[in-house]
C-alpha cells in the first residue's frame, strides 16, 4: 500500500490530494516509511526534513479543509539536490567543506516549488560540488536501486535514486554536462535538462556558469513538464534568464505524428556504445516512426570530441571558482574532485581557447541539425550503469584518463555545449536488468516539442511500469 | 604540445599555488596529457570560422522552426 502510493506520479498525487482522496500527511508518511526502509542502503538523502515535512503536511491538510486556494503541487513532497540552498536547512554540496553550511534563503527553484504548495522532504546526495568523479562520498555511497553494486550516475545521484525508487514524489537536480540525464538513465527515471537561460540558477552552488541548468528528475514525462512549468522564468536575480516561450505542457498529448527526428549516428553507432544500448535506442527510433514521426539518420562528426571540450571549459570555470579554497584547504576535498580541479587549473590557455572554438563548432552542428529536425535522438550514455568499483580504480595511463573522463561525456555534453534542452527517459533494460536511457535533444526554448516526443514514446511503451526490486 | 612529465606538472602546480597530495601527481599528469592529446588534435579540424561566444551575446530570438 505504501509503495503503491509512493510510486504515484506527482501529478497524480496532487490530484488525489486536491480531491481529498489522500491526505498530505498520509503521503509524507508513505515516503518517510520508504526512506526509513531503503535509504540506509541507497543513500539518496544527505538530510531528511522529517519534522518540518510533517508539520507542513498537516498545514496543507488544514488549508484544504478551509477551502483555501491551493497550488499545483499542494501537499506533494519533493526533494532537491543538496546543491540548492534551503533556508534553515544545511546545504552541503556533497562536501565536507560545506558540511555545516546553513543558508538563510531558498534557491529560487526551491522557493517556487514551495510556493506551488510542494513540501520539502529533504536534500539529496551528489558527487562533491556536483563535479563527478568522487571517490569517497562524505554522506554515504549512493547505490543504484536496480543493483546496489552499480553506480547511480551523477552528479545528481540522490535525485536519480529518489525518483526511481519512490523516495520522493519528484526531485530536482542540476545538469552541467549530463548531471540530470545520466542519473535518470542509469536509475531508470525521466530527467530534463532545460534550455540554458530558462531556469534560475540563483541559490544554486555553481559548477560552470556557462552551462549550469537546474532541471527535474521524475517518474513521468508529465511530471517533468509540470515541475518545469513551475520553476522556469526570470527571477530578477539571474541576469541571463529569459521567459518561457511556450507552456512546456502545451503539446504533451499531441503524439509523435508529423515530428521529424534525427538519429545521431555518431553516438548510436559509436565504438563505445554497448550493443544492448544501441539495440534499445534503435528500437525506440522505430517506435517513434511507428507513431508517425519522420525518422532519419543524421551525422554530426564533431560530437565524439564533446566530452573533452566540455571538460576543458566546464572544469576550467569550476577551477576558477574553487581556486582559493583548493589552495588553502585542498586536503579537505575528495581526492577525485581535487585531481579534477587541479588538472583544469593547469590546462594551458591555448588549449582552453581551442576548446572554446570547438564548442562554437559543435554548437553550430547541433543547431544546424535542429533547424532540419524537431528533435535529435541518441543514447543518454554508451552503457547501462557500471559497477561502483570500476569508477574507483586508479588512473594508470593517459588513455585510461581519456576513456574514463571524456568518452562517456561525449553523449550528454553536446546539448550542454549547445545550450539546448535534452531529456532522458527509459527505453529498455539490459539482460542483467539495468535501465537504458534514451536521450532526446530539442531546440532552444522549445521544451514543449521535446516533451511531446518524450511523452509519445512513454505512452507507447511500458518501461515506466517497471519498479526496482525494493518492496514495501 | 608535447607530453608533460610529472616534474613539469609538479612545477606548474607549485606556480599556481596548488599543493599536490598523496597520489595526485601521477593522476593529474595522466589527466593533463589526455587533454593535450585530444585538444591538440583539434588543430587538424578547420576551426577558422568558429568564434567563441562574443562578450555580449545577442538575444537569440525565437526558437527556429
Amino acid at each position: 500500500m505504501t509503495a503503491d502510493l509512493a510510486y504515484r506520479t506527482a501529478a497524480e498525487l496532487a490530484g488525489l490530494i486536491r480531491a481529498r482522496t489522500v491526505s498530505p500527511v498520509e503521503v509524507v508518511h508513505a515516503y518517510l516509511t520508504r526512506i526509513d526502509r531503503w535509504d540506509g542502503v541507497l543513500r539518496a538523502y544527505v538530510t531528511v526534513c522529517r519534522a518540518r515535512a510533517l508539520d507542513e503536511a498537516r498545514a496543507a491538510e488544514q488549508a484544504l479543509g478551509h477551502g483555501a486556494p491551493v497550488g499545483p503541487l499542494h501537499g506533494v513532497p519533493f526533494a532537491v539536490k543538496d546543491q540548492f540552498d534551503t533556508a534553515g536547512v544545511r546545504t552541503t554540496s556533497g562536501s565536507r567543506l560545506h558540511a555545516d553550511r546553513i543558508p538563510t534563503e531558498d534557491a529560487t527553484v526551491v522557493a517556487r516549488l514551495r510556493a506551488a504548495g510542494g513540501i520539502l522532504l529533504g536534500k539529496l546526495n551528489l558527487t562533491e560540488f556536483a563535479l563527478g568523479g568522487t571517490l569517497t562520498y562524505p554522506f554515504g555511497q549512493p547505490r543504484n536501486p536496480w543493483d546496489q553494486t552499480r553506480e547511480t550516475g551523477g552528479s545528481s545521484s540522490g535525485s536519480g535514486i529518489a525518483a526511481a525508487a519512490a523516495l520522493a514524489a519528484a526531485t530536482l537536480g542540476e545538469d552541467t554536462g549530463g548531471s540530470v540525464r545520466s542519473p535518470a538513465s542509469w536509475c531508470g527515471a525521466v530527467g530534463l535538462r532545460p534550455t540554458w537561460g530558462l531556469v534560475p540558477r540563483s541559490g544554486c552552488v555553481p559548477v560552470a556558469w556557462s552551462m549550469d541548468a537546474p532541471g527535474p528528475l521524475t517518474r513521468s514525462v508529465e511530471d517533468a513538464a509540470l515541475l518545469l512549468s513551475i520553476i522556469a522564468g526570470p527571477d530578477g536575480r539571474d541576469r541571463w534568464l529569459q521567459p518561457a516561450r511556450t507552456d512546456p505542457r502545451a503539446d504533451l498529448e499531441r503524439g509523435a505524428g508529423g515530428l521529424s527526428i534525427g538519429v545521431v549516428t555518431r553516438l548510436v553507432d559509436g565504438p563505445d556504445t554497448d550493443a544492448e544500448v544501441r539495440g534499445a535506442v534503435r528500437a525506440a527510433a522505430e517506435t517513434l516512426r511507428g507513431l508517425g514521426a519522420r525518422v532519419e539518420d543524421v551525422d554530426l562528426p564533431l560530437l565524439p570530441l564533446a566530452g573533452a571540450v566540455f571538460m576543458a571549459l566546464a572544469d576550467g570555470e569550476a577551477a576558477a571558482w574553487h581556486h582559493p579554497t583548493l589552495a588553502a584547504r585542498g586536503a579537505e576535498y575528495d581526492p577525485g574532485t581535487r585531481r579534477r580541479l587541479v588538472t583544469a587549473a593547469l590546462l594551458p590557455a591555448t588549449l582552453a581557447q581551442q576548446a572554446a572554438r570547438a564548442r562554437a563548432a559543435i554548437r553550430a552542428q547541433v543547431w544546424d541539425a535542429l533547424a532540419r529536425y524537431d528533435v535529435l535522438l541518441a543514447p543518454t550514455g554508451p552503457t547501462a550503469a557500471p559497477p561502483i568499483a570500476a569508477a574507483q580504480a586508479p588512473i594508470a595511463s593517459r588513455a585510461e584518463a581519456a576513456r574514463r573522463f571524456f568518452n562517456r561525456r561525449s553523449y550528454t555534453t553536446p546539448a550542454s555545449l549547445a545550450g539546448v534542452p535534452a531529456l532522458s527517459l527509459p527505453c529498455g533494460f539490459t539482460a542483467g536488468g539495468l535501465p537504458i536511457g534514451l536521450q532526446l535533444i530539442g531546440r532552444r526554448f522549445d521544451e514543449a516539442t521535446l516533451l511531446r516526443a518524450a511523452r509519445a514514446y512513454e505512452r507507447a511503451t511500458d518501461w515506466r511500469a517497471r519498479r526496482p526490486p525494493l518492496p514495501g | 604540445m608535447t607530453e608533460l612529465t610529472p616534474d613539469q606538472v609538479q612545477a606548474l602546480a607549485a606556480a599556481a599555488g596548488l599543493p599536490l597530495h598523496d597520489g595526485d601527481l601521477a593522476e593529474v599528469t595522466h589527466r593533463l596529457n589526455a587533454f593535450v592529446d585530444v585538444l591538440g588534435g583539434l588543430a587538424a579540424i578547420d576551426l577558422a570560422a568558429a568564434e567563441p561566444a562574443p562578450a555580449a551575446p545577442p538575444d537569440p530570438g525565437p526558437a527556429p522552426r
